[in-house]
């Protein structure tokens, strides 16, 4: 079982590293017959309206004036979703980011920014690993 | 959503609450929307998701009876969560539960004293929401209770008993008063007992309009606020709305069904606020809500005071200028035995208020328990009291409830009484007590002491006669001062009462209530109106010299107005020449000057206590009679009786001893207060 053990083995790398908090084990937990691909629909999600938060925060921090109300809102969104897929380090950095956004920081917000993006990316390349191995698994064991 | 399949389900589940609770999520983020779904499906509710403030509110609009609870994000890009629960909370009759991942004490205020029902932080957990549907029957609940008083205790009983039995009940008892339960919530109400009950009442009217309805939009309900605001909520009237508003096609009608629900709206915030008494109480503030949460403070200590009745107290207060708000906090500062009494007597009321509510009082008989049975029993008993009715503007019926609770403590001081035999018959003669209840002027309210009178009133004419009865007893036995007042003045107050009805009824509501109130409440009246910051601290602090100015000019006003008239009581209380702390010394005086506002204005004289924020308005023909009214006897009667209020009064003297840290506590509460309204 290569692939279990290889799924196994990247989502613990990704609690130990503190990418993902416990609130992923309450969504793997709620996976069942009933919603049988939960995780994997709420993670494609989390990705691609992660993706479209990070860009709009790019897009507005990019004009010379910052509209920081809106920028919060749209980390607060994110923040939000990170936490509901227990996306810890995001959501930590998102912390990070609405202070500055409170503070009116823009280069504390482009700052921030950065390292959301970075954090954003490397959950999802992980997370699209994750998925993929699940299929694998399901190819291997159908519902 | 799956409406074919809803109608089935809810059926097929009804009976296993609260599987099959009809939910409405909404959250504009579709990663927290689909696991709130799917949790709440879990927890095998009926789950309906939007990710729109806007369709969530349309959705609720056209279909109000298919759900019984909306979980809402609070940020959300169309329409603010906040928003949303406030409309919400005024169109109909749903508990609202906010959802967040900014768990700020402010946010959580915000959303509490919006009206949310509980606030939860995301990442939400399946725990957490395996809870909710306690606040739909939360929220049956306390409907029932404000629509029918008779009926409290009944539904008190627990709630997990079979949840449609239970809601299905009509909690009204046997009611003595003859009145109907007035709101009757079915948990399905589609699809059962259709017609069965009409629904008379504005909650009900909120989730069912009888005539083409007006969308109040958000920018419209804005204007409504913003016209409200500025009249104050008192003196907010549909025409004056409609004026300030400068909406076409708007009526006065859309305007005055909007202003009821905006008023049960505030009613309602106020009572979710209660659940969050201490939070809020912690928290000082200027805003709006925080005056409520002191209120909320306020009543607490009253409940701590007031045990028995405390139990299924629910604070139901209305606007923040809940006089009961007021009512407490001057409780604590005057921190005496009188006040319990005069907790009894308290009832808040808007006076601007359309919305009257008859209320009919719990019967005493009803209730194990009852003050008024207490009273009876003991010294009261000789004197019957037929008839029990209470009009209420607002629905507080807690606060009188608590108060019985008080008076139960009072039977020693009532028996002194039934022992000067002229008493007695005085009581025997006169059957029905009436408490008017008085609201302060708009004014007043604005200062957050809404000054709620109450004399018991016995014959048609308010007469408090019970009241003066129960003072003249204590009077009787012998308290410090005692001297200058001699228990047979208390017949004559009897007598004198009729003063008190020319007062009572300048605006407002005038609750009758049993007989056995009316004597549980010292004072028949309290009156906390202090028009002015002055007035206030003197009302709270004893009496000041300066109040005598102030006195003069509510005596010239008090023809013309009653709550002028009130407020010049207090002013009263300074002339006393004796130390303006001991409340006794001024006591004296106060019958005198009561005595003079009679004259004058023939306005029932409320024996000012000094330190008590509360008068008692013995309405006083003569002079003596005021004099009569000397409530240091009172509290020392009181405090002599202790039986089981000693733990009461031990308590309250112990705060009253504490004079700088008391009058530092109601500064603050007034700013609060004041600040918020």
């Amino acid at each position: 079982m290569a692939a279990a053990n290889q799924l196994s083995a990247l989502l613990n790398n990704m609690y130990a590293t503190g990418l993902l908090d416990e609130q992923f084990q309450q969504l793997q937990m709620l996976q069942d017959a009933s919603a049988p691909d939960f995780v994997s629909e709420v993670v494609t999600l989390f990705c691609q309206d992660g993706e479209r938060i990070i860009g709009e925060l790019a897009k507005l921090l990019e004009k010379p004036s910052v509209d920081f109300d809106r920028v919060d809102a749209f980390v607060h969104q994110l923040k939000g979703s990170s936490a509901s897929v227990g996306a810890q380090k995001v959501k930590n950095t998102c912390i990070q980011f609405r202070e500055f956004c409170q503070s009116r920081s823009k280069d504390g917000c482009l700052k921030t920014l950065d390292s959301v993006r970075t954090e954003f990316y490397d959950l999802r390349g992980k997370f699209q690993t994750m998925l993929q191995l699940e299929r694998q698994i399901q190819g291997f064991y159908p519902k | 959503m799956r409406p074919e399949e809803r109608n089935g389900a809810v059926r097929r589940v009804r009976d296993q609450f609260p599987v099959g609770m009809r939910v409405l999520a909404v959250d504009d983020d579709p990663v927290c929307l689909k696991v709130l779904e799917t949790l709440l499906r879990r927890c095998q509710y009926h789950v309906t998701t939007t990710n729109q403030a806007v369709i969530a509110l349309r959705m609720l609009r056209e279909n109000r009876d298919l759900f019984d609870l909306v979980i809402s994000d609070v940020h959300m890009p169309d329409m603010d969560g906040f928003k949303l629960l406030e409309l919400v909370g005024l169109e109909m009759d749903l508990p609202v539960i906010m959802l967040s991942v900014n768990g700020e004490t402010k946010t959580v205020m915000k959303g509490i004293t919006h009206g949310a029902c509980d606030y939860l932080l995301k990442p939400v957990r399946l725990e957490e929401l395996r809870n909710i549907w306690q606040h739909v029957v939360r929220r049956k609940f306390s409907n029932r209770e404000r629509a029918n008083v008779d009926g409290y205790e009944e539904c008190n009983r627990p709630s997990n008993a079979d949840f449609d039995n239970v809601l299905d009940q009509t909690c009204g008892s046997p009611d003595q008063s003859g009145r109907p339960s007035k709101k009757r919530k079915e948990y399905y109400s589609e699809e059962e007992d259709e017609g069965e009950e009409s629904n008379s009442q504005e909650n009900d009217d909120s989730s069912a309009p009888k005539k083409p309805r007006v969308v109040w939009s958000v920018e419209l309900h804005r204007k409504f606020v913003a016209a409200v605001n500025q009249l104050g909520i008192d003196k907010a009237v549909p025409k004056r709305i409609l004026e300030l508003m400068n909406v076409e096609k708007l009526t006065r009608e859309n305007v005055a069904s909007h202003l009821q629900k905006y008023r049960l709206y505030l009613k309602r915030l106020s009572a979710v606020a209660s659940h969050q008494a201490s939070i809020v109480a912690a928290l000082g503030g200027s805003d709006p809500f925080m005056h409520m949460s002191a209120f909320e403070g306020l009543q607490s200590y009253q409940g701590f005071t007031s045990s028995a009745a405390l139990s299924s107290f629910s604070p139901q207060g209305l606007l923040t200028r809940n006089n009961p708000t007021s009512f407490g906090i001057q409780g604590m500062a005057a921190s005496r035995p009188i006040q319990i009494a005069s907790v009894n007597s308290t009832i808040s009321h808007s006076i601007g208020d359309t919305n009257k509510y008859q209320l009919s009082l719990p019967g005493t008989s009803n209730r194990p328990g009852n003050l008024a049975q207490g009273l009876k029993a003991t010294s009261v008993g000789q004197v019957q009291l037929p008839q029990k009715w209470i009009q209420e503007e607002t629905h507080d019926l807690s606060t009188i409830i608590s108060g019985n609770g008080l008076v139960n403590g009072v039977p020693g001081a009532l028996r002194s009484v039934a022992d000067s035999p002229l008493l007695q018959q005085d009581l025997v003669e006169r059957r029905q007590a009436n408490i008017v209840i008085r609201r302060s002027s708009s004014a007043n309210s604005e200062h957050l002491e809404g000054t709620t009178g109450v004399s018991s009133c016995l014959m048609d004419s308010h007469i408090s006669q019970q009241s003066g009865l129960l003072l003249s007893a204590f009077s009787a036995s012998a308290v410090p001062m005692n001297g200058s007042f001699s228990g047979t003045n208390v017949a004559k107050l009897g007598a004198t009462s009729s003063g008190s009805t020319n007062i009572c009824p300048s605006h407002d509501l005038r609750v009758a209530r049993d007989n056995d109130v009316g004597d549980s409440s010292f004072g028949s009246v309290i009156l906390l109106p202090p028009d002015t910051a002055q007035n206030q601290k003197y009302l709270n602090f004893g009496g000041g010299s300066s109040a005598r100015h102030n006195m003069d000019g509510g005596n010239a006003d008090t023809l013309l107005d009653a709550k002028l008239a009130w407020s010049s009581l207090p002013t009263s209380q300074p002339p006393s020449t004796i130390g303006s702390h001991h409340p006794l010394s001024q006591r004296p005086n106060n019958g005198s000057l009561g005595v003079k506002m009679i004259e004058q204005t023939r306005a029932s004289i409320a024996a000012p206590q000094t330190k008590f924020d509360m008068f008692i308005s013995g309405d006083i023909l003569t002079p003596k009679n005021a004099r009569d009214l000397s409530f240091p006897r009172l509290n020392s009667e009181l405090s002599s009786s202790s039986c089981s209020f000693d733990g009461l009064l031990n308590s309250i003297i112990k705060m009253e001893k504490d004079d700088a840290s008391f009058s530092d506590d109601l500064g603050c509460d007034f700013y609060s207060l004041g600040a918020c309204i």
